[in-house]
């Protein structure tokens, strides 16, 4: 009875993981699937007047590129000032925590924060730079946690080293604690962008469009991006789904796992080298 | 002649806890001194005092003064960064900075406002040979330092140190993780080095003290029990404590 029982628990235990593989497997077979047969070269550099994705392909990566270049500063800041300057203590431990909730929280609710913040209440209306600072918010604790977590990891014998030198702290921490918790920093970033890369709600409200002329030529205009675009596809054309919301679909899946791929392999080239 | 450090009536806590009582010592110049006492007796605190590393301890609070060529260096207006190049410190574990080998020594004198690329090359080979280790890495010097041995590593937190141009040189037990040979070299190192500057060396190895140092103090429980000539000290041990340290009854 227990030879068997110990043979079967391994069976049950295995069943979830095949269905998870499946499931994974599923998606990426059938968006892959109709995905790749809608893709092709066309698609991609044709205008969206033109029945193609151009704009929005380009869009996504302008909301990408802004959000990241504003959020990787300010997060690995605050997360430098709370590892490295911040006396340990209770507040600060709050501090950390809260940033860590903020991570949780629905996209939804960042989405009509964003609209009722920046695009009414600073007036910026719906714009790129509504979404950048929107996007910001969402991505800012994954840096945050990411880095902090980078930072504590540095060995506090590389900073007594440089400390005992006489280098002041500002500098003990540009030369020593930042190069080298800088896979971790990266690694935290691009986990941020895979986070909101394929992010709908937050910009819904705050920076999207379906339909514009051309690229934002400032960032108080709004933009198009894939996911927005495929969501207002999906709604407006019940049923008879075919061909391009699949390539979409396909370009997304590919992005938010090249990311994490990505972010993966950093993490492993850099392990430990100390 | 003027001692170069004077501590007068150090007390150190760390929260409650009372580590150094009433410490006083006179540290000669260009000399070797070696601080010997049992684990916990207040040793490394006493070193930590004297480039106020103890500042990063937390909980940790100094009484009491420690005079380097006269001026207090507890004192407000003493720049951290100036007082702890002039009184550099190797640690009991080799902790080369992660960068090349070149970049560990070259790091100091460079926050230091050494930009001359000539110089600072200079400084490095010279420092390299100084503690031996130039002709073993002049063909490596862009390796990271982690992929020298330990004793390597050790004699290159020595370079490092040196490179800024100290005037003490505290070493807390900087032989402990090391084999016998890289602790013969540096033992060595640190005779010579007591004639150019200011060393001060915590062990707990009692034979190192009498073969490195020129004076020796034994500390026990937070207290200087007897400091003297290290041949006076190890031949005639005024105090009752020292002789039986020494003699091996108790650490």
């Amino acid at each position: 009875m227990r030879r068997v029982g110990e043979k079967l628990i391994p069976v049950l235990l295995s069943t979830p993981v095949a269905v998870l593989i499946l499931c994974l497997l599923w998606i990426v077979v059938s968006i892959g699937g109709e995905g790749i047969q809608a893709l092709n070269w066309s698609l991609l550099t044709s205008s969206v007047l033109e029945g193609g994705i151009f704009e929005s392909i380009v869009g996504t990566l302008y909301m990408l590129g802004g959000a990241v270049a504003l959020a990787t500063p300010l997060g690995v800041a605050t997360a430098v000032y709370l590892v490295e300057y911040a006396a340990e203590s209770r507040l600060n431990h709050l501090i950390i925590q809260a940033v860590n909730n903020l991570a949780g929280v629905p996209s939804i609710i960042f989405g009509l924060f964003g609209y009722a913040f920046f695009c009414r209440f600073l007036g910026l209306g719906v714009s790129l730079l509504s979404g950048w600072l929107t996007l910001v918010c969402m991505i800012l604790p994954i840096i945050v946690s990411g880095s902090v977590e980078a930072i504590s990891m540095v060995p506090t014998s590389f900073r007594e080293a440089a400390l005992a030198l006489g280098a002041p702290k500002w500098r003990v921490v540009k030369d020593v604690v930042l190069p080298a918790a800088a896979p971790g920093l990266a690694t935290s970033v691009i986990l941020g962008v895979g986070r909101v890369a394929g992010e709908t709600a937050a910009i819904l409200f705050t920076s999207s469009v379906y339909l514009m002329r051309g690229l934002p030529s400032t960032v108080l205009e709004p933009v198009m991006t894939l996911t927005y675009h495929l969501f207002v596809l999906l709604v407006a054309t019940p049923g008879g789904m075919t061909g391009k919301p699949f390539a979409m679909a396909l370009l997304l899946l590919g992005l938010v796992v090249s990311l994490n791929v990505l972010a993966y392999i950093i993490r492993v080239y850099y392990r430990r080298r100390w | 002649m003027d001692p170069k450090i004077e501590v007068r009536e150090l007390n150190v806590w760390y929260g409650n806890h009372h580590v150094l009582k009433d410490l006083s010592i006179k540290i000669p110049e260009r000399r070797v001194l070696a601080i010997i006492g049992p684990s916990g007796c207040g040793k490394s605190t006493l070193l930590m005092t004297l480039n106020r590393m103890i500042e990063l301890i937390e909980g940790a609070r100094v009484e009491g003064r420690c005079l380097l060529d006269g001026v207090d260096i507890y004192n407000p207006g003493i720049p951290l960064t100036e007082l702890r190049r002039r009184v550099g410190m190797v640690f009991q574990k080799p902790n080369p900075l992660p960068k090349s080998i070149y970049e560990n020594v070259a790091y100091g004198p460079k926050v230091h406002g050494v930009k001359d690329r000539r110089k600072l090359d200079e400084i490095v080979e010279n420092c390299l040979k100084v503690v031996g280790l130039w002709d073993e890495v002049k063909d490596r010097l862009n390796k990271s330092a982690f992929e020298l041995s330990v004793g390597q590593q050790q004699r290159l937190c020595i370079a490092r140190a040196l490179a800024v141009k100290p005037e003490v040189l505290l070493m807390d037990e900087p032989c402990s993780a090391l084999d016998p040979m890289n602790t013969r070299i540096i033992e060595k190192l640190i005779c010579s080095l007591g004639r150019e500057l200011t060393v001060v060396v915590v062990t707990h190895n009692i034979q190192q003290a009498a073969r490195v140092s020129d004076f020796t103090a034994f500390i026990y429980l937070g207290r200087l029990v007897e400091y003297g000539p290290t041949d006076r000290l190890f031949e005639s041990p005024v105090n009752r404590l020292t002789r039986d340290y020494i003699s091996g009854e108790f650490g």
